[in-house]
């Protein structure tokens, strides 16, 4: 870690550091981001630390005592907004940032849970979010506090008042851009994705001036499409156009970045996930569909595509392969590695050696995962099982129903999984569950006739949806499980103290053994619980906090799954955890 | 896209149900729009030549007609756009059964709701009232043409048009053994995808009817002809417009019936549809005798 210090002080040293030097008297700077996982004392990043790890070296919550915590106070939201919080606190200087569904930001005393600020985007009310009015967070820099709005603006607030510095457009709403994620501080850079569920969006990350908000660099992620880097232009996004895509269908690619990013200092990569194709049946896009469900590897300064690996090349069954890579250091096959994972959409574990792209293992995470018969090594691709991907539009006639399985929510959804250094496992917050897939003829859009998919849902056993999966990156191999009966889809945090924290669509808040799986303690926070929690230390004490709130996008959809959260409450609130004295 | 097109899906609405807010102002029956004087109705954007913003003012079939229906209830019209979700299901629990989750206040009518049995039967929330119209696709091609009845594949080689994510682009991109994928070109309406012909941009566009002839009818120094002839294994044969209104409102829903009955019977509705250079045709629906 110390030397990957030096390598990004000496990649960094031109990017205007001193640009930012003023503001770090006011708040936390790059240092501090940069340290986030090592320091114990505040939590000043997305993931706690640019590899969002989300794991602490604290231990004094342990597997000994975790039995014996309580919470030290409760903050609610308030309002009438109450729908899913999917956020992550940051903790700074005594206070505790989060935001909330509706674009909201929240700053909370870490002490006492009073309510310092509060900031309400004014939304307009032609939006129309495809799933759920959420928030991932916010990120922290200097005296600032950065959010994504659903009318897809970046907003930098005054960390102490709540008041705007600065809001920036970063799409058009009525052009079906959204933001929901938290945004990725990278020296004087705060780096986004882009989301929509609208056709004829493209996929993009985009890199802008911390202090300022204004545009540094922009990289669509589809094939064809030129990038910029300080107003000019800067490369086309593979080369070329038409390579992967028929006829003008780049043009329209999809591939939304709507989770964010992680960062290696030791490369100066950011690593991005991307959405699925667009248009969705596969039939009419033959090709690769680059660089769609994919991980790309950029380059922080330029913005320039450094590697890609896609995970669910010509994707036909909504398999979005924006989940987060996460970097992490070991030996893989007894050669020290310098590594990055994903839990995919698609079921399968990804390990990837993270200076090139080059898959190293892909393994299922979750059961039977049927679309395709495993990822071959060598190639990197999948190998297809041709039957289970649906048809193509047919007309008049229904057509086959397919049941493939992961369904199209995921064998892991947004929420994000932990690495623990100390175990050497990764913690995936997972789901079993598969769909059948049927052309729907009696469909209409817009008013017209329309070729549309019908779906539904469906368990896979009936003994749960949810599984906290502990897997060992070097083999694929599930050293244990913890099976919940609703999907579940909050993150997960892991700790020194040997502790894996996660939520449940029940409300609890839960402690597990990081070795064993053994569920160690459970609090009932009041409402489904689908953000990620955090861990530091302050005043000599270990806290832990978490956002309860149900909501997101599982309870729009219906079926048999409903049944395992019908009977969950909505709510807001910031819950805060520590020993009792 | 984030998580997915929602899709027809078992129980959704229940579900919807059981997320939704408490009802802020509910779609209102008959004599409560009476009461109010307003009749808010919903109108889809961007939508050419049925309904569109212009100048601050909503033009098109689908806004004059929610006016005379407006007047002749003696109320005001409050014409609310929105925009298109991912299907029309969606559209209804966003303009009549719920409202849009950031305030967009539901609507006492949506205009342009298909008009079908079988699609109704899963519309649980909805009642479909008033079918004043059929639409089918059909193409326009340009002037320099030779036979704009000939099979679509021996277009191929030049640009054809349609728009995104609809039947014209499935038609299109699939048929014919795909053979015309590289040549086709998106538009975010079919209008354009029309006007491009006009325009000389692509030599063919496959489109609906209405959103042909208004194109034609919109800039007739513009050469361009209509096909006379049914595409080739065209995979939708045409269907009914009508409107939703709550399953509460079936009274509202009965007199905006009565009134579009008797625009049909004296002629101001094909009056109404030739404004905008669109031949009426009366849905399917209407010409059945019991």
């Amino acid at each position: 870690m110390k030397a990957m210090h030096k390598i990004l002080l000496a990649t960094g040293a031109g990017i205007g550091l001193a640009l930012s030097v003023p503001a770090l008297a006011e708040g936390p700077g790059w240092d501090d981001i940069l340290n986030d996982a090592k320091t114990t004392d505040q939590v000043v990043s997305y993931g706690m630390g640019p590899w969002q790890q989300r794991f602490s070296p604290l231990e004094k919550i342990n597997t000994q005592n975790v039995a014996k915590m309580v919470p030290a106070f409760a903050a609610s939201l308030g309002g009438e907004k109450q729908r899913g919080q999917q956020s992550q606190p940051i903790v700074y200087d005594g206070t505790i940032y989060v935001t909330g569904s509706y674009s909201r930001v929240f700053a909370f005393d870490a002490r006492t849970g009073e309510k310092q600020w509060e900031y309400n985007a004014r939304l307009p009310d032609g939006i129309m979010p495809c799933c759920d009015v959420i928030n991932r967070g916010v990120a922290i820099h200097g005296d600032k506090v950065i959010f994504a709005t659903l009318d897809a603006r970046l907003v930098a607030l005054n960390r102490k008042t709540g008041k705007v510095i600065w809001n920036k457009v970063i799409g058009d709403y009525k052009a079906g851009y959204s933001a929901t994620a938290a945004p990725l501080i990278v020296r004087n850079m705060v780096i986004t994705g882009n989301s929509g569920g609208e056709f004829g969006i493209v996929g993009a990350v985009t890199a802008r001036d911390v202090e300022t908000g204004e545009l540094i660099w922009e990289r669509p992620v589809i094939e064809g499409h030129m990038g910029t880097l300080n107003g000019k232009d800067n490369g086309i996004t593979g080369g070329a156009a038409n390579k992967t895509w028929p006829g003008d269908t780049w043009k329209t690619g999809g591939g939304a970045t709507w989770l964010g990013g992680t960062y290696d200092p030791g490369t100066n990569l950011v690593y991005f996930g991307t959405g699925n194709p667009a248009p969705w049946n596969s039939h009419l896009r033959p090709g690769d569909n680059l660089y769609t469900a994919s991980t790309l590897a950029i380059d922080a300064d330029t913005g320039v595509i450094k590697w890609h690996y896609q995970t669910t090349p010509n994707d036909g069954w909504d398999y979005d392969g924006v989940n987060e890579f996460i970097p992490f250091d070991g030996t893989f096959n007894g050669k020290p590695m310098k590594m990055g994972a994903k839990a995919d959409r698609n079921g399968f574990f990804y390990v990837l050696d993270r200076t090139n792209g080059k898959l190293l293992n892909a393994t299922p995470f979750v059961m039977q995962p049927n679309w395709a018969s495993k990822i071959d090594i060598k190639t990197g691709r999948p190998v297809y099982n041709k039957d289970n991907r649906p048809g193509a539009p047919a007309g008049s006639e229904q057509g086959k129903t397919v049941f493939a399985t992961p369904a199209f929510l995921g064998g892991k959804n947004w929420q994000p999984m932990a690495y623990s250094p100390d175990t050497e496992m990764f913690y995936i917050p997972s789901n079993d569950w598969g769909m059948d897939i049927w052309n729907e003829p009696i469909a209409y859009k817009k008013g017209a006739a329309y070729l549309g998919a019908g779906f539904t849902i469906k368990p896979l056993v009936d003994t749960h949806i949810g599984a906290l999966r502990a897997v060992d990156p070097k083999t694929g191999e599930i050293k244990w499980e913890y099976k919940n009966n609703a999907p579940l889809w909050g993150g997960v945090l892991t700790t020194r103290g040997n502790l894996v924290f996660t939520g449940t669509p029940e409300g609890f808040l839960k402690a597990f053994d990081a070795k064993t799986g053994e569920e160690l303690w459970k609090f009932q926070t009041g409402s489904g619980v689908i953000g990620s929690p955090v861990t530091w230390e302050q005043d000599g004490e270990q806290y832990v906090a978490v956002m309860s709130g149900w909501g997101g996008a599982v309870p729009l959809w219906g079926g048999e799954v409903a049944k395992t959260f019908k009977e969950i409450s909505q709510g807001g609130s910031l819950w805060v955890f520590k020993l009792p004295k | 896209m984030d998580f997915a097109r929602r899709g027809v899906l078992a129980g959704a609405a229940a579900a919807f149900g059981l997320l939704g807010p408490a009802r802020p102002l509910i779609a209102a029956p008959l004599d409560k729009v009476r009461e109010l004087g307003v009749l808010r109705v919903g109108l889809y954007n961007d939508n050419r030549p049925w309904s569109w913003e212009e100048g601050g003012r909503a033009r098109g079939i689908d806004a004059d007609l929610a006016r005379a229906i407006a007047e002749a209830l003696g109320v005001k019209a409050d014409l609310a756009f929105f925009t298109a979700d991912e299907d029309v299901s969606d559209d209804l629990r966003n303009v009549i059964w719920r409202g849009g989750l950031l305030g967009f206040r539901p609507c006492d009518l949506m205009m342009h709701a298909p008009f079908d049995m079988r699609f109704a039967a899963k519309e649980e929330r909805v009642v479909f009232v008033a079918p004043y119209a059929r639409e089918e696709f059909t193409a326009i091609c340009s002037t320099q043409t030779k036979d704009c009845d000939m099979p679509p594949q021996r277009f191929v080689g030049k640009k054809v048009g349609a728009e995104l994510d609809s039947i014209p682009d499935f038609y299109l991109m699939g048929s014919f053994g795909g053979i015309l994928k590289s040549d086709v070109v998106h538009f975010p309406t079919g209008y354009e995808a029309a006007a491009a012909v006009q325009d000389g941009a692509v030599e063919m566009a496959v489109a609906s009817r209405a959103e042909i002839e208004a194109a034609l009818f919109d800039r007739p120094d513009l050469a361009a002809r209509q096909r006379k002839s049914p595409l080739p294994m065209m995979m939708s044969d045409g269907w009914d417009i009508g409107m939703a209104v709550r399953d509460d409102s079936r009274s509202l829903g009965n007199a905006v019936e009565d009134i579009v009955a008797a625009m049909a019977e004296d002629g101001r509705l094909a009056a109404l549809f030739a404004r905008y250079g669109v031949t009426w045709q009366p849905a399917a629906a209407t010409q059945v005798t019991a």
